[in-house]
């Protein structure tokens, strides 16, 4: 009898592995998927402003955005991430990626290696990209500076660290589904949405998170609690943005200054670096598609604690 | 009965400073604010919602250029933590990287300067603002908290 439960518990372990195992194998996207291409260097350049590459990976404190050394560090409630080096450097960066190892980091999470990275890579977004913006972005990556230096590991404790539950995650909040238009609306809106929702990945920020760190899809782009710490990011529905126009939108995505005359602070600061240089067009349209979102509330602030009045 | 009164002034002036401190936060928070209704001001003209006006560049210039010259005083060690109203509060860096933040004031003083005389119509306003606005959004990026 014993024997039997124990036999009975093992296959049942073992199952429960197997199920495991094969929830969680990687993704990847293999080469012989990409048809012959000429990329467009000029669209790789407009897919790097719109993804914000360069808000992480660039190398922190200088002002070149294009110097992709890696090493910022971005807190999460899950422990440090250090962004890698993207430049075109051989050894440090993805100087020796081919294009297919590159399509499947972007969309699909998977390293060259085989394994998950964590989604503060927002790939969750990325997924939704066209192919070939990320074969430009690929192409117009090659053509920048290589710069040398690998990037620290990630501190990111147990079990949150263990790269092979990212799969069981991915399988939670990635629904690998591509972006379809919506016929009954404009070309103009359209792009708006598409940016937005792929390449600009605005709802990683500002969308509240649940226990698992996956994005509350009720709440898409209701804002909440500043995933990297202190503050709160802003409602970008129109609940949050009820006295702002498209044209206020689209002056803030190029200057970074909100309808009252204040200035974006805090991580839409680099944010800015990169709307500032996309084409009037595209701000345009992701200011419209943001004014169509429905208004949504947000998650509740938080009562603040009674602030300190002594400076000791 | 000397101590008492040694103790009690040492409370009244201590307790006068934090009052005082607090005043200077108030202070802060209207120049900041004001600062920022006159860059609205200019940005409502580059987006064609008011025509262009010399009288209004002329007075947000002056007025971007007298916080310029009161920002190194703004923030007191002593206001450091101290309660703010609305949605923002003076970082922490402000403080602990007190040269960053003072190489920040002056690199917003300078563009503020440059843009003296240059600024005659929409499309320089929009080329000077720009290199203010920047100004104000690259300290604002690490020097400045959002509220929960």
């Amino acid at each position: 009898m014993l024997r039997r439960i124990l036999f009975l518990a093992g296959l049942a372990s073992l199952t429960a592995f197997g199920v495991f195992w094969w929830l969680t194998i990687p993704a990847t996207v293999a080469a012989s998927a990409l048809p012959a291409y000429q990329p467009n260097l000029a669209n790789g350049l407009t897919t790097f402003n719109a993804g914000g590459c360069s808000s992480c990976h660039a190398v922190p404190k200088q002002d070149d955005r294009t110097r992709l050394g890696g090493g910022l560090a971005i807190p999460s409630p899950f422990g440090t991430f250090y962004a890698p080096n993207i430049s075109p450097d051989p050894n440090d960066g993805i100087g020796r990626w081919s294009e297919a190892d590159f399509v499947t980091a972007v969309m699909k999470g998977t390293s060259p290696s085989g394994t998950h990275y964590f989604p503060a890579f927002p790939y969750t977004s990325y997924q939704h990209a066209r192919v070939n913006d990320v074969r430009d972005l690929f192409a117009y990556l090659k053509t920048l500076p290589p710069v040398a230096g690998k990037v620290r590991d990630h501190d990111v404790p147990f079990p949150f660290g263990i790269r092979r539950n990212v799969g069981v995650w991915k399988f939670l909040f990635m629904d690998g589904k591509p972006f379809v238009a919506d016929a009954s609306r404009s070309a103009h809106w359209y792009r708006g949405a598409y940016l937005v929702n792929s390449l600009g990945h605005c709802a990683e920020c500002h969308s509240p998170r649940n226990f698992l760190g996956g994005i509350v899809s009720s709440q898409r782009f209701a804002g909440g609690p500043n995933p990297e710490g202190e503050g709160w990011v802003p409602n970008i529905t129109p609940r949050g943005l009820s006295d702002w126009s498209v044209k206020d939108v689209a002056y803030f995505l190029e200057s970074g200054q909100t309808p009252d005359g204040d200035s974006a602070g805090g991580s839409m600061v680099r944010v800015i670096r990169n709307t500032s240089q996309l084409p009037p067009t595209d701000r345009d349209a992701i200011a419209e598609y943001i004014k169509s979102l429905p208004p949504v509330e947000g998650p509740p602030k938080p009562v603040r604690k009674a602030d300190k009045t002594d400076p000791s | 009965m000397k101590r008492i009164v040694v103790v009690a002034a040492m409370l009244a002036l201590s307790a006068g400073a934090v009052v005082a401190d607090q005043n200077q936060v108030k202070l802060t928070q209207a120049q900041m604010k004001e600062t920022g209704k006159n860059a609205g001001a200019l940005g409502a003209m580059i987006k064609g919602e008011k025509p262009y006006d010399q009288a209004t560049v002329d007075a947000a210039l002056a007025k971007f250029e007298d916080t310029a010259k009161k920002l190194p005083t703004l923030f007191p060690e002593s206001s450091k933590g101290l309660k703010t109203d609305g949605d923002y509060s003076a970082g922490p860096k402000i403080w602990e990287d007190k040269a960053g933040f003072e190489q920040h004031i002056a690199s917003y003083a300078k563009s503020v300067t440059d843009a003296k005389g240059k600024i005659k119509d929409v499309d320089t306003l929009k080329a000077e603002l720009t290199v203010i606005g920047k100004q104000c959004g690259g300290c604002h990026e690490t020097y400045r908290l959002k509220k929960g």
